[in-house]
Order: C-alpha cells, then structure tokens, then sequence
C-alpha cells in the first residue's frame, strides 16, 4: 500500500517531460537553435521577460517573433489582464499583420484577476487547435504550482506556452526556459529601421545560457541574427545621420 | 387569460418586512401635498382612502403608521412576482402599477385545470402574505374587470357578457373622464351600454368606449405583450423532492437538455443562447444565461456551458430551501447547418468554439474577443474588437489587406493605446517630429524619426477633431512609438488651437 503511494507521489513529483525530437519549433538560428537543443520545445511553457516595464512591446515582439515559427499560420491566443490592456494597449490587427500574424486568427482574452489568466491560459492550452498560446502579466509573482499546471497542459496539446512578465522575475522557476528582453537600438539610417531585441536566455533546462541581439525580418516573417550586435560608440552629439522629414 | 391584482401591494411589502400592528398608510407627494397612497384594510375600516391629506388622516387617526412611499422598491418586488409568476406559464405581462397578467391557455391542464392552477397561486400568494384578487375569463378585459370589480375568483370562459353586464363602466379600463361623462347620462354599468346603437354612442364618447367593451367581449382581438421575449423552446422538469447541490442542479440540466435536443433535431435548429431558471421554494427566481458561439444540440456540451457559468457565479448558487423546478428555455435559435461554418474548418472549428463558449461563459462574452477591420481611416476606429461568439468568418482582414496593398500603408503598431495619451514634446521644426517628449513622467531622447504620415480627422462630423500627423519614432535605447501632432500649426492664423502631441501605440 505505502510503496503503492510512494510510487504515486514519485509520478507525481517527477517534472513535466520535456519531449526531444519532433517537439521542437528551431528558430532557424542555428546558434541559439544549438542552446536550445533544437529550438523552442514545443508542449512546454517559456517565460519572456520583460526588461523593464517599458520594454514590455519588445518582449511581446519577441513572443509574437517565436510563436509566429510556431505554425504556417499560427492560431494564436493572447491572454492579458485588464489592467495590461490599460497600461500597455491591446493588440493592434494592423501590426499583428505585418508580423506575419494573421488577426482574424487570433482570439484576446482578458483577465480580470490572475487566478482568471491563470485558468484561461489552462484551458487555452488544453485545446489541440491552439498552435501558440501568450499569457500576458504584469508585475507580480506566479507560484510553481501555477506553472507546473501550465506545462503539464502544455503537454497535453504540445502548442506553445509563452508567459509574457512585464519584469525580470524574482522567483525561481520550473518552465523550459526563460528569457529576458529589451529592446535593442535599430540600424538607424533613414528613420526607425527593422525592430531589434536584446534576448538574454537566462534558464535553459536543457543546457548552456547566453545572450545575442535579434532583429524581426519582415522578408523572411522571423528573427534573424544581427551581425553587428551593439553600436561601439554611443551616438551622443553628432546627430548628422538623423532624417527628419 | 388570468388577471391578477395585488389590491395592496404598497402596504403588503410593508408589512412583509417588519411586524407592524398599527394601521398602515402609505404616503407620498402629489402636487404640492402630502397625500395617502395606498392603506391597508385596517386603515380602511377607519375611513382613510388614498388621496387623502396626511395631515387630515393623523387629525383623524394619531395612531397610524405612515411610511413613506418606495415606488422602485415596488416595481422590484412586482418584478420578482412575475418573474415567480413564470412557473405557471412563461407569457407574463405587466399590468402596472399593481397587478400581472398571465397567458394560461395550453399551461393550466398541467396543475389538472384552471380552477386548479388558480388554488395554486392563490395558496402561494397567501403563504407569502399578499392581499390579491384573480380572475380567469377568455379575454384580457374580462379577466381584468372581474378581477378588480368582480366577486372575487369567478370564472367565465365563453359567459363575457352574463360576468360583465353589472360591473361598473370603470371596469372596462376607461379614463375618468370618460366614465364619469357616461354617469352624467345614466350609463353606469356595462350592461347599459353593451346594446346601446354603436353610432351614437362612438359620436358622442368616442370610439375607445366601444373599442374596450369588444375587446372584453371578445368581438376585437387584445394582444397581450409578455414582459420577456417568449423562448422558442423550452423544457421543464418539477420536482417532487426540492434539490440544492449543484451536482443535482447540474444533472437536471443535462436531462432538460436532452429533451431540447429532441425539438430542436426536429426542426434542424440549434441554440445560441440558452437560458436557466430555477425556482426556489421559497419564491425566489434565479435566472442564468450563456451564450453560444454556434448552434448547439449536443446536451452535454449545453451541459458543460452551465459547469462555467455556475462556476462563475460571483455569489453562489444559494439554494436555499432547495429547488422545486427547473426550466431550460433556447432564447435564440439559429439553423444548425449539417457542417460547420465557423472560424476554421471541420473538427477544429468545432474544438475552438468549444473553448471559446467555455471561456465566454465562465469570463464573460466580452472578455474573449476577436478583431475586426472596420471600414474607417481613423486608427482608433479602423478595428473593434468584438465578442468572438458573435463573429465568423474573415472578419474584413480580405478587404484590409486589399487596401493596405493599394496605398502602400505605412507600418502600424503592435498595440494601441485605447485613447491616445497626452505627451510633453519639442520639436525642432513646427512641422516636423518632436526631438524628445516626455511620456509617462519619463523622457525619452529620439534618435530616428519617419514621418509624417497625415490622417485627416473626421471633418464631415462636428466631432471630428482636427487632422493628425502621425510620427514612428524611437528612442536611444531602442523603444519605437506611435506619435501624432493633433492639428497643424498652419491653422493657427484662423484661430484654430495650438497643436498638441499624442503618443497613440508603441511598436515591437
């Protein structure tokens, strides 16, 4: 009886799997793709945080530039708070668009309390049809029964979970991965050119960290490596290169 | 058709709500005085009437109880009658200010006859503690007359005439006026006038008096205007033993729903929205709804819908004493086509309207949204987005993308803020884009600016607001906004407001 519960605790206990092989969604970025053993694991959570709280449209750029690899055309679920939709705006269809997302695939929800995000995002996860499922919070913490909750449903469909933090979270974490992003200054020519984030993985549960500067392709609808990652001089009095129109 | 007249509403629910020995008046202002609305029969054996003075009713009787009157708590406590009134038959309508009128042909051999139901209602409402009157006739005005002048439940179905010709004219729902113009000639009850030449009569006290007798004799049809929207569909189930886990409530649920399946296969339907109402033994009514995102039979998908929405209940189900009835009415029905038009194709369409409805019911239908290209140039307006359960399809994105291609759009940004947010910034030239602006308390530093990108306002409206310059701009550390100047510094000369910046989304 005692060993019977012992062996039930244990399959409890034991963390979410984390599937190899086909379950991986590469970023086609054969370095990061290399950390990451393949790429985002598919039917697992990832956390993006955040650099600052005004970083918080780069992180979901970030997001968006991760789940848009997740299908052809990704069917998509993004699950905010209310006060997220206040603070940050919703989702706009016409940027969606030129992301490479489709907006009449996508489905926003909003949350009044946490516990609400938290269930939503469950159930969203639950349902096999969901290619990429973005819960959005703002500051605050998430126990890791909450997050174990979330892989394991995760599991059940294998579509990927991302929870977009809109700070670097304090708290220690049980997701596959987790990242913390900012934006980073674009190759400024003439006018704002290509957004660009500064990604620092942080957790890997499959091996080594590391940290590179991405920039969104438009051409090739993904995140494509910069090669010269930060200026070297800061661009401080000479303000030659600047267009105004 | 049974008329109902609660004679003593006002003083009823006072009296309901506190122990009260005294007479009872109830008071209120009419014109400039204080006047008697409505007393009790105590009140009455002492001579006071309504329209009585206040101050002669105390000069006559120090010790009365006067409360003042409460015409919402009134309407309210009218409201959960009729609302209790639904177990009999779902076509309730009001009879303000004090009385219902309820539609029980095709309902009544469910208690085993009129007289039956009508014992029924009468014992509930004297359990409850109101002063009542009824009446069962084949007409509205019959029912009606006989319910307020009449011998107290008198029945006459097919006998109109023989019940009505010793009421008095008032019976008949005429105004004041009107009747007492008839008395001054003599016509005081119904029967003097019922075989009196219609002519004469209709020349000299116009045509409502003839218009309200056909109709209380049944000559001209009285549509009766139910007080809710009458379900296509509806199932019930009365229970000998009341129930109060939901475990039970929800099982009834499933079995009500199984009978709606039926009907609605019949005639190819499905629901959209579904509603459940559950009488307390105690008379209170709980009614809760949920919505659909497309027509659905299934009884145990029904089922699920109401597991969220009682799971989303803010206070509890409360069942009291337990329940004694459960009706599941299909509030809107729509053809259910054999295969799905959805938001996809097939068993994934199916799969997300399941988690759509899900979340709808539990969230709320408003919080689980999809987004819509709306035909407009104004960024703010040119997308809503609404309740997924309410739409199909592509949504406009076909004709945006179309549209996008014609005029080359410049980019948009990821997220808009829900009103454009005002900003502190200093631009080098009038015209052109701010070099730094302070949003949020922080400043930000531009590096790169594109722009400007003109929207006109809406100047065919007198809301408008002035044209916008809309700026892509980002900051030293990479940030990109949405920025716009409202109004053009070229203006300025016919008087027009300095122009002022916004900071309307940010960008990835």
């Amino acid at each position: 009886m005692i060993a019977q519960l012992r062996q039930r605790l244990l399959a409890l206990q034991r963390a979410p799997e984390i599937k190899h092989g086909p379950g991986t969604q590469p970023l086609r970025i054969p370095a990061i793709d290399a950390v990451l053993g393949g790429g985002f694991i598919r039917g697992a959570l990832h956390e993006i945080a955040a650099a600052g709280e005004a970083h918080l449209p780069a992180a979901a750029g970030f997001a968006l530039g991760v789940a848009r690899r997740s299908a052809p055309s990704p069917r998509l679920f993004w699950i905010t708070e209310d006060m997220g939709l206040v603070e940050s705006g919703a989702p706009h269809g016409a940027g969606l668009d030129a992301f490479g997302l489709a907006p009449e695939r996508l489905v926003m929800v909003s949350a009044a309390h946490r516990r609400d995000l938290l269930w939503a995002m469950e159930e969203a996860l639950r349902c096999r049809t969901n290619d990429a499922v973005i819960g959005e919070m703002r500051i605050g913490g998430i126990d890791s029964v909450a997050v174990r909750r979330l892989s394991l449903a995760a599991a059940e469909s294998g579509a990927l979970a991302l929870l977009l933090r809109a700070a670097p979270p304090s708290d220690a974490s049980t997701a596959a991965t987790r990242w913390i992003v900012g934006a980073a200054p674009s190759a400024v020519a003439h006018g704002p050119a290509a957004p660009r984030f500064a990604a620092q993985l942080v957790r890997n549960r499959r091996g080594p960290v590391g940290s590179w500067i991405l920039e969104w392709s438009n051409r090739d609808e993904q995140l494509i490596l910069t090669t010269h990652a930060q200026p070297v001089a800061a661009t401080a009095f000479d303000r030659s290169h600047r267009q105004v129109a | 058709m049974l008329s109902l007249w609660l004679r003593r509403l006002s003083t009823d629910r006072i009296a309901r709500s506190r122990e009260c020995s005294a007479p009872l008046i109830v008071t209120g202002k009419r014109g400039n005085a204080e006047v008697l609305t409505a007393v009790d029969d105590a009140a009455e054996r002492l001579g006071l009437s309504p329209g009585l003075a206040l101050a002669q009713a105390r000069a006559m009787h120090p010790g009365i109880d006067a409360v003042a009157e409460d015409a919402e708590a009134e309407a309210a406590l009218l409201e959960s009658i009729a609302d209790w009134c639904l177990r009999y038959t779902p076509l309730v309508a009001w009879d303000t200010p004090d009385g219902l009128l309820l539609d029980i042909s095709g309902c009544a051999h469910l208690y085993g006859g009129e007289r039956e139901l009508a014992a029924d209602l009468s014992g509930r409402l004297e359990d409850a503690g109101f002063a009542y009157s009824l009446a069962i006739a084949g007409t509205i005005g019959a029912a009606w007359a006989s319910a307020h002048y009449g011998e107290p439940a008198s029945y006459a179905c097919g006998e109109e005439r023989a019940l009505l010709a010793p009421l008095p004219l008032s019976a008949l729902r005429l105004p004041p006026t009107t009747v007492a113009s008839l008395a001054r000639v003599g016509l005081k009850h119904i029967g003097d006038i019922a075989d009196l030449p219609r002519a004469p009569l209709t020349a000299r006290f116009g045509s409502e008096v003839l218009h309200q007798l056909d109709r209380a004799l049944g000559r001209e049809h009285e549509p009766l205007t139910p007080r809710l929207p009458v379900a296509p569909y509806v199932a019930e189930q009365r229970l000998a033993e009341p129930i109060a886990r939901e475990e039970d409530v929800l099982t009834i649920i499933g079995r009500l729903a199984c009978r709606l399946q039926f009907a609605l296969e019949r005639r190819g339907d499905g629901a959209r929205r579904i509603e459940l109402i559950l009488f307390r033994t105690d008379g209170v009514v709980r009614r809760i709804a949920a919505g659909t995102s497309r027509p659905l039979r299934d009884p145990d998908e029904i089922r699920a819908l109401f597991v969220e929405r009682l799971a989303a209940l803010a206070d509890a189900l409360d069942p009291g004493f337990g329940f004694d009835m459960a009706r599941l009415s299909v509030l809107i029905a729509e053809a259910c086509p054999p295969e799905q038009i959805g938001l996809g194709g097939g068993e994934d369409a199916a799969e997300l309207c399941r988690l759509v409805d899900c979340l709808s019911a539990r969230l709320g239908a408003r919080r689980v949204r999809r987004l819509t290209a709306q035909d407009s140039h104004i960024p703010e307006v040119a997308e809503a987005a609404l309740p997924a359960q309410t739409i199909n399809g592509d949504a406009g994105w076909h004709a945006f993308r179309r549209y996008r291609e014609q005029i080359e759009l410049s980019p948009r940004p990821l997220r808009l803020l829900t009103r454009p947010e005002p900003i502190e910034a200093v631009a080098e030239v009038p015209d052109g884009p701010p070099l730094r602006f302070r949003w949020r308390r922080a400043l930000h530093e531009v590096v790169a600016a594109e722009g400007p990108e003109r929207i006109e306002g809406a100047w065919w409206s007198e809301h408008g607001g002035p044209a916008r310059d809309y700026f892509r701009v980002e900051d030293k550390s990479g940030l990109r906004f949405w920025l716009f100047r409202a109004g053009l510094y070229r203006d300025l000369a016919q008087g027009a407001a300095a122009p002022t910046w916004f900071l309307h989304g940010t960008f990835a």
